[in-house]
């Protein structure tokens, strides 16, 4: 058996690494479990970071294929932070029952749990329909918790309108221009692009920012800047325009997918100075794969809500549990009001959405079509990637912002560079040392994104890329990741 | 062999496939061998003249499907230039290379890559060498006093390896200098150090000037108008510069100054995957013509397609030589 400490232990949990190796030697002694299966059980001791999550307790993850060869025959997580004392046994009876059905005492997996979807990549799954209503209702999301979404940030705020970080950006983008200027190569139009705007509060601390800076040093630079506030929601743009209004004549507020900002900017391919997201890449639809014994797989998730939380919800809102899929189904398509009351409907969306859970098979790459992945990574791509990577990892794919990063480094002009303030994992061996996503923040997912595709991405795209520690709020794990040129 | 009024021809670098940049990169893992990816070039090169001559381009060439990038293909081949094998992880990375003694005068034996264009090739081909300009970027110069005296030498080498060429039967040479738009103030001693590459060598020469294409982006931005009136003194033939992706705004440089060579048309845009229409070519055609007769306008992309699909790089060339033909056809040829 292989047991996997995927973190730093620092805080007390309901069971050590002890406790579950104890369980399971017992549970072989009573004949839950036969010799070969404890052999090669691969056991993963996580410590998930976000109190709010897709997993149970205790997680059985099987491969799809069963001639598959070398892989375990499954894997059992164990999130020590939501395993309470005396739970564990318990916890992992349930679990691995249905991995194992003829050696359980337990019902099926399927009688226990709401099915809300089929097995399929993350990115596709109905959790994703989840984080688009989030941001498409956010007000009334917001009003129903009496917070703004920023609160539930860590910290409070958002990292994007901290005003030294934006003080420095501005005078590194003044920098720039006045090296343009110096070469003889100044624009008559100076691009500027903030995609994800929020509330508009960095792109306003930015420019004003910009315009004293500029009147300081005598530049008149400011009149030249055309600052394009992006975002998928028209209602965040109209929100976010009281936070420009001082500026209004230098601003556009863009329609667009971060996904796609060329589709809708192509006229300003290879035109924009500067381009900045903030936590945008973490809201991006994503998707993890694993090698196991040299093999690849894709993470495949299936959505559910356990049965228990499926009995109270309907009856709370009294459903009867089998329209419970059909009525999740219509609050996706047709926002709160489906219930008639929206504050009803928007209560039955926060108790659902805290109820989901992701269960997870893992299929093997070889079994899947090319295009089953990002066109960045082919298998050849892949395996060179992972050369540098520890033998057995799980890692994200970042699918989505892949595609971001792919669709928006042409828009930058020749001296243009990129800013993404998020969170990144910069080395392989940090998915060793902790759960990076996906995660519940209020009504979104947050997943943290793999630094290191993106950066071999960028080197064939003709950027290097760098990553700075956010060093303005203490404790951040935030990165600022920039562009530069590659020769 | 008789061209057409208004011959089309390609700027050099046909797209690379991707199975072509595993190898390469596999070579330098030491995963295959130097007799393989030989073998594995020869074939990919005739692939790339067949798609040339299929698209029914007037001029063409190998595809430059040989080279790792524009700089490495010549400066791994110039004596007396040091290079770091272990500086490149990726097969179009540059290497690091140093000149630290005066550079040995040889040519540097790419005349048989030439050979073996024509012998699988009809139609006249044109074989193209970054200048010394570009070259001289490059290298860390630890030798000579300054950029122009390094830059004079590598011409004076280049100078032997076109007259190899040149008998070898080139009758096009193209010589590539994207790095003067980058660097406009070096004009004075760039024209001096081409005319010192070009002396003696009885071929066409043409000179490809345009804002960069590296990873298929370009690198400078700014206005063809730093050439004049300096570029008059070259003892070229032909000058190619792209007018796709900027628009024809600098053509008429041409008729402001008169230069007594022909203009290489760039009518393709390189830096995108969207295929231009034939009546866009011709278009773009007949714009140029507004500035310099037909006879002596050569139509061309705007630069290499090396970055462009296979399948793009193909359809963007049939549409130049669709639309040429448009052009052709209302000139009565």
């Amino acid at each position: 058996m292989i047991l996997q400490l995927n973190h730093l232990p620092k805080k007390t949990s309901g069971a050590s690494a002890q406790d579950i190796v104890a369980t399971l030697q017992s549970m072989l002694e009573e004949g839950h479990l036969e010799q070969e299966q404890f052999a090669n059980l691969c056991v993963h001791l996580d410590w998930i970071q976000y109190k709010q999550n897709f997993r149970e307790p205790v997680m059985v993850v099987a491969c799809a294929e069963q001639n598959s060869g070398g892989l375990p025959f499954f894997e059992v997580h164990v999130d020590l932070r939501q395993i309470v004392q005396g739970a564990l046994r318990p916890e992992l009876l349930k679990a691995m029952a249905p991995a194992n059905p003829e050696f359980g005492h337990h019902a099926p997996a399927t009688d226990d749990r709401v099915l809300l979807e089929e097995f399929q990549p993350f990115r596709t799954s109905i959790a994703w329909r989840f984080n688009h209503l989030y941001w498409q209702r956010l007000a009334e999301w917001e009003r129903s918790t009496g917070h703004g979404y920023e609160e539930a940030l860590p910290g409070g705020r958002s990292d994007a309108n901290h005003p030294r970080a934006v003080g420095d950006g501005v005078a590194d983008f003044w920098t720039l221009v006045r090296d343009l200027e110096t070469k003889k190569q100044l624009p008559s139009e100076l691009f500027v692009l903030e995609i994800g705007v929020g509330m508009g509060t960095r792109a306003g601390l930015w420019l004003d920012g910009f315009q004293k800076l500029d009147r300081e040093r005598g530049t008149n630079y400011y009149p030249r800047v055309r600052f394009l506030l992006g975002d998928y929601s028209p209602a965040t743009l109209e929100r976010s325009k009281a936070a420009v209004r001082a500026h209004m004549e230098q601003c556009s507020f863009v329609v667009l997918d971060a996904l796609n900002p060329l589709q809708t900017l192509s006229f300003l391919r290879h035109k924009i100075q500067h381009i900045h997201m903030t936590n945008v890449y973490d809201n991006l639809p994503d998707e993890e794969m694993a090698r196991r014994d040299g093999r690849l797989y894709l993470v495949e998730v299936r959505a559910y809500l356990p049965a228990t939380d499926a009995e109270r919800i309907a009856q709370e809102f009294g459903l009867a549990q089998r329209d419970l899929a059909r009525c999740i189904e219509r609050l996706l398509e047709a926002g709160p009001e489906h219930f008639g009351d929206r504050a009803r409907g928007v209560g039955f969306w926060m108790q659902v959405w805290a109820a989901m859970r992701l269960e997870e098979q893992l299929v093997c790459v070889d079994e899947l079509p090319a295009e089953a992945l990002p066109p960045e990574l082919d298998r050849s791509r892949l395996d060179e990637m992972l050369r540098e990577a520890p033998s057995d990892v799980r890692f994200h794919v970042s699918t989505g912002a892949l595609e971001s990063f792919r669709n928006t480094l042409p828009l930058l002009s020749t001296r243009g560079y990129l800013q993404v303030q998020d969170i990144f994992v910069t080395q392989w061996s940090e998915y060793q040392l902790g759960f990076h996503g996906p995660g519940k923040l209020d009504g979104s997912i947050v997943n943290w994104v793999n630094g290191l595709l993106l950066r071999e991405t960028a080197e064939r795209a003709g950027y290097d890329l760098h990553f700075a520690p956010f060093r303005y709020r203490e404790g951040s794990r935030t990165s600022i990741l920039f562009t530069t040129q590659r020769e | 062999m008789k061209l057409p009024i208004l011959p089309t021809s390609v700027v050099g670098s046909y797209s690379m496939p991707g199975w072509l940049e595993r190898l390469k990169t596999e070579y330098f893992a030491r995963r295959i061998s130097r007799h393989d990816l030989d073998e594995i070039h020869d074939n990919a090169v005739k692939a790339a003249i067949k798609d040339q001559e299929a698209a029914g381009v007037d001029i063409i060439t190998d595809g430059e499907l040989r080279r790792d990038n524009m700089m490495d293909y010549f400066l791994e081949r110039l004596p007396g230039v040091q290079i770091d094998r272990s500086s490149k992880k990726f097969y179009y990375d540059f290497y690091n290379c140093s000149v630290q003694g005066k550079l040995p005068m040889a040519a540097l034996g790419v005349a048989g890559d030439f050979q073996f264009l024509k012998n699988f090739t009809e139609h006249e081909a044109k074989f193209c060498v970054t200048g010394p300009h570009a070259l001289t970027k490059r290298i860390h110069n630890e030798f000579y006093p300054n950029e122009e005296a390094l830059a004079t030498d590598l011409a004076r080498a280049l100078n032997l390896e076109l007259k190899e060429l040149v008998k070898a039967g080139a009758r096009i040479i193209q010589i590539d200098e994207p790095y003067y738009s980058g660097f406009p103030d070096d004009l004075d001693w760039c024209v001096k150090v081409l005319n010192t590459l070009v002396e003696g060598v009885d071929a066409k020469i043409v000179v490809h000037i345009c804002y960069g294409n590296r990873y298929g982006k370009p690198t400078w931005e700014g206005s063809y108008r730093y050439l004049f009136p300096r570029i008059l003194e070259a003892k070229v033939h032909q000058l190619t510069l792209e007018f796709a992706r900027r628009g024809g705004e600098d053509l008429d440089l041409f008729r402001e100054f008169k230069p007594p060579f022909e203009l290489g048309v760039g009518v393709i845009d390189v830096k995108t995957q969207a295929v231009e229409t034939a009546d866009t070519v011709a278009e773009r055609v007949r714009k140029a013509l507004e500035f310099v007769p037909a006879e002596r306008v050569t139509v061309l992309p705007d630069c290499g397609c090396f970055h462009l699909p296979r399948d793009i790089a193909f359809a963007k060339l049939c549409a130049m030589v669709e639309g040429t033909r448009q052009v052709r056809k209302e000139l009565g040829q």
